[in-house]
């Protein structure tokens, strides 16, 4: 020290401060290295979440096409507003719902659902605010990128079904992964993630996995404000694969305008190729606009549509074909007659049985529609004769009816290639203890109405489609099905090629039907249309079916009681004796099955006929209906 | 003047290392804001800074403290001109700044610390034999209360906070009574987080100003777009650089540049200094400070006299203050308060008036041998 200072111990003092500066420096030393080295990848981490951002390029699923190459659905672009994850972390997003409600037009409820939903999904990457933005939403959003630059548009391809619901029911629809699904271990181990769109009904459903694309992304680098500085990588997606389906879209239109057009205007039709199970047409009647889910189920609008659809008493939504199960009337003669003399109840040499006007069991007569003596099986067939197979029942008895479900699988499900499919009720011992409380026992009365497609004969159209498709070709059984082959993809830089998948087709069920019996039978069916049969409206020049008409009694055989009237049915197959098409035709409620059902199916084998054989079909007296 | 033992003695060491740190402080304000000119800018501040020094440098103190008072009173007037409307330029809600045109703006109250130390140099440069007074204690506190009254009437807490380690440095080294240290100190510890509850109480403490204290606590569940948002940003920007700092030579992806991160040129550009050069960089910096402070602190000790040793220990106090303000905040310890680095953030005043401070301190040191 220069200068002489007798105050207190200034040398003391100096290290004092000199120590209190190395100190403090010090410490902010240790918390550096704390933030630069202990806690530094962390903090890398989260700078690099907040710069980054992954925006979903969606990939397009595959078109469906009918058999000959015509569109049934595709994808068109449309314009979503999204939001990012970390745009909106630490957000009170309840303030975002009014002015989004007010500016996009958003249901404030479905808005306040959906944020409710990342509240529990921390995982989200984005979510869809608006589906569908209209040119006047996304110029909002460009207008209020300031107040809003969480949102964003992307650009995404969106399903388009024919609005007039044309195979609806086969082709389902996809929509947005639930939060249910999500939590599907099933559904994760896909890699599926909120804000999804997936197949939930139909082939769409089925071929969830062939159709979906594999979604792109582009990473972006972001400022603090949200906004796009630069496009860092681009990944771009890989188109799903396009499915080919067996159907034919002339028969199918021909099919669902039958239907349409129907007095009751409910009902199915349903033509397979016996041959392999080709599907070629499956019409479901009354249908829906599958687009409703695609496009409108997050309005108020389409909410209140899509309840109207649940609560409609015909049920639009149901795929009868699959999960409507009726009386099959008639129609069941056909497996009746074959499984009788597969089992020896008749014989082709001796096949004539009693008509008898009816039976009488007990006290209880069960009446026949006619008088038709003691006809051969192929008359009986020919007029439908209910008498007979009254006593052909009882000959074969409940365990031969059995026999008979079993071994054309009518008590299972067929195997097709979509959702949901039931199975059919048939007559058993069990069904009845189940069923009928005041009467469990089974008796000879039972065994009646079980010979003639009526109260324990509860078939879903697909099952007895088959069973009599398999009989109509001589006892082999396929399993029916819509897909036919789904086209490969090329391989882009991000994804492997996807290569082409054919339809692998399960083996048939072979039931062992000698020749001559089989012939025995179609000669049976064959006279239903083309000699003075229950059939012969529909009768082809050229193209000869072979068919049983079916009246399912459902309040009182042959009454017209209004809503409740008897199904109209008809199952065919033609040509008689080198079938190439089955097919089988019902008309909810409307009556006779010769004059509705059979026409219906009429319509269908027309364009069958047009179309496989080139020229027009040659007008009998189906004109003049 | 200039004569060969002046510039022999001279104290390179200190001009050198304030030079470099400058120099390095302009190299991370062009990190920070590239194209915008703030680092050419620096550069002539730098510059202009260099030549005060020289010229304080080659003046004898003693001369200038006993003008203090002239001073004192002249930068008194600054601080008031600074509160016309038209003439000082609101920035940020503070009107503290008065414009100098195409330099920039000139900010008085940090030019104002060099007169309030030279003043109390000049009180309290007397040869002392006994305790200090309470009067002298008073004096102190006034010489200090009417900048610093001022400065809070622009609005500028942080700044005026950086005027008392100047008081308190000269006050213990002026022989203040040990008991009075050691209870003032007490009473900062107790009275702090009292006069913040009553603060609150009364509203005198903001609603932003609660929230910059509370994220300190607890930063990661801080509002990151309230006003935790800077602290947040700035730790994030200071843990990125980890050891060697980022490797992204473009600064496309720097926090700065994406605007995450706050005032990076000025209140903020040690994050964007940690973010550069990582904790091999940003710990050197911290060295170069420490050996800055020492070397300021040996100088004292060697001052002819006790008016010179005040003068650099004040400045130390305040260098040390500003520092340990500005870098805690950064490092998300403390507060957001507008303090500025000294030597490293931008701005023509902070770097004339810290230059000019080195500048007394190589005067004080270059009359080390004449008595």
């Amino acid at each position: 020290m220069k200068f002489q200072d007798e105050s207190q111990n200034l040398r003391a003092r100096l290290v004092v401060l000199q120590l209190g500066v190395l100190l403090l420096l010090g410490v902010l030393g240790v918390r550096l290295y704390l933030l630069q080295i202990v806690r530094g990848a962390h903090y890398a981490e989260m700078a690099e979440n907040q710069r980054i951002r992954l925006l979903p390029v969606p990939a397009p699923r595959g078109v469906i096409f009918d058999r000959n190459g015509k569109v049934l659905v595709d994808s068109t672009p449309i314009y979503n507003i999204i939001m990012s994850r970390e745009d909106v972390r630490n957000y009170d997003l309840d303030t975002l719902v009014e002015p989004l409600s007010a500016g996009l037009g958003i249901d404030p409820d479905f808005l306040r659902e959906r944020f409710e939903e990342i509240k529990t999904q921390p995982q989200f990457e984005s979510v869809k605010v608006k589906e569908g933005a209209t040119p006047a939403d996304i110029a909002w959003v460009e207008a209020h990128a300031l107040e809003h630059s969480e949102l964003r548009i992307e650009a995404q391809p969106q399903r388009r079904y024919p609005a007039d619901g044309t195979l609806a029911h086969v082709l389902g629809y996809v929509s947005e992964i639930s939060r249910k699904q999500l939590d599907e271990p099933a559904y994760q181990a896909r890699g599926l993630k909120m804000g999804d769109t997936i197949g939930k009904e139909g082939l769409e459903q089925t071929y969830d996995h062939l159709l979906r694309g594999r979604d792109g992304y582009r990473k972006v680098l972001v400022n603090s404000r949200g906004q796009i500085q630069e496009t860092i990588e681009t990944v771009a997606p890989q188109p799903g694969q396009d499915l080919v389906t067996t159907i034919d879209l002339e028969m199918q239109r021909a099919a669902e305008e039958r239907l349409r057009t129907s007095p009751s205007k409910r009902g199915v039709i349903v033509a397979m190729n016996p041959n392999n199970g080709e599907i070629l047409a499956l019409a479901s009647y009354p249908t829906f606009d599958p687009n409703l889910f695609t496009q409108r189920i997050t309005t108020r609008e389409g909410r209140r549509e899509y309840a109207a659809l649940i609560t409609d008493k015909h049920r639009p939504l149901y795929n009868r074909a699959i999960r409507g199960r009726y009386p099959p009337g008639s129609t069941w003669k056909i497996p009746m007659a074959m499984a009788g003399l597969m089992q020896g109840s008749i014989s082709i040499k001796h096949s004539e049985i009693a008509c008898g006007g009816g039976i009488t069991i007990g006290n209880k007569f069960t009446r026949c529609m006619s008088q038709h003596g003691t006809p051969e099986l192929r008359y009986a067939i020919e007029k439908s004769c209910d008498g007979y197979f009254y006593r052909l029942g009882l000959k074969m008895g409940l365990e031969g009816i059995e026999k008979m479900v079993d071994d054309f699988d009518i008590n299972k499900r067929t195997g097709i290639d979509l959702p949901h499919e039931l199975i059919s009720w048939t007559p058993s011992r069990e069904f009845k203890r189940k069923w009928n409380k005041a009467d469990p026992e089974w008796r000879d009365i039972d065994t009646v109405y079980a010979s003639f497609g009526q109260v324990y004969d509860i078939v879903t159209p697909m099952a007895m489609l088959r069973a009599v498709a398999g009989i109509g070709v001589g006892g082999t059984l396929q399993v029916p099905h819509l897909f036919k082959e789904a086209r490969a993809v090329y391989e882009t830089p991000a994804f492997a090629a996807r290569p082409l998948v054919a339809y692998q087709s399960p083996a048939p069920k072979v039931v062992p039907i000698a020749e001559d019996q089989h012939h025995f039978v179609v000669e049976g069916m064959w006279n239903v249309v083309n000699r003075a049969g229950t059939g012969r409206g529909i009768k082809m020049e050229n193209f000869e079916i072979a068919g049983k008409t079916g009246t399912a009694q459902v309040a009182a055989l042959g009454k017209d009681v209004g809503d409740n009237k008897d199904h109209s049915w008809f199952v065919s197959h033609a040509p008689a004796y080198k079938p190439e098409i089955a097919m089988i035709a019902l008309i909810e409620n409307v009556g006779f099955g010769g004059t509705y059902a059979a026409p219906a199916s009429r319509a269908v084998y027309d364009v069958y006929y047009r179309e496989t054989r080139g020229e027009e079909v040659t007008e009998t007296e189906l004109a003049k209906k | 003047m200039l004569d060969r033992r002046r510039l022999r003695d001279f104290d390179w060491f200190l001009a050198l290392l304030a030079v470099m740190i400058a120099v390095f402080g302009t190299w991370q304000i062009h990190n920070a804001v590239p194209g915008q000119g703030y680092w050419q800018k620096q550069l002539i501040g730098i510059g202009i800074g260099l030549t005060a020094m020289f010229a304080v440098a080659f003046t004898d103190y003693r001369r200038l403290v006993q003008l203090a008072p002239i001073f004192y009173l002249l930068g008194m007037v600054l601080l008031i001109i600074v509160l016309i409307p038209g003439i000082g330029l609101k920035i940020n809600g503070q009107r503290a700044w008065i414009s100098l045109g195409g330099l920039g703006q000139f900010q008085p109250s940090e030019f104002v610390k060099i007169p309030t130390v030279l003043l109390l140099a000049n009180y309290f440069g007397k040869e002392r034999r006994v305790a200090l007074g309470w009067k002298e204690i008073f004096v102190g506190i006034a010489i200090l209360a009417l900048p610093v009254g001022l400065i809070l009437m622009e609005g500028d807490a942080g700044q005026a906070m950086t005027y008392f380690p100047l008081l308190a440095v000269v006050l213990f080294l002026s022989a203040i009574r040990m008991w009075i240290v050691i209870a003032g100190l007490a009473l900062c510890l107790i009275g702090a987080p009292l006069a913040y509850q009553v603060g609150v109480a009364t509203g005198t403490i903001k609603g932003y100003q609660q929230e910059r204290i509370n994220v300190i606590l607890d930063p990661e569940n801080a509002d990151p777009r309230g006003y935790g948002y800077h602290t947040v940003q700035s730790i994030l920007t200071v843990g990125k650089g980890g050891l060697l700092g980022s490797d992204d030579t473009s600064g496309k992806y720097s926090q700065s540049t994406l605007k995450f991160l706050p005032e990076p040129q000025t209140d903020f550009i040690y994050a964007v200094t940690a973010e550069n050069t990582g904790f091999v960089g940003a710990g050197l910096l911290l060295l170069a400070y420490a050996l800055l402070l020492s070397k300021l602190i040996y100088d004292a000790r060697r001052a002819p006299d006790r008016t010179g040793m005040l003068i650099i220990m004040a400045f130390v106090g305040g260098f040390t203050f500003s520092i340990f303000i500005n870098v805690g905040m950064v490092l998300g310890m403390l507060p957001v308060i507008g303090v500025p680095l000294p030597l490293v953030s931008a701005g023509l005043s902070s770097v004339l008036a810290t230059f000019i401070a080195i500048g007394f301190a190589v005067s004080v040191q270059l009359r080390r041998f004449v008595n």
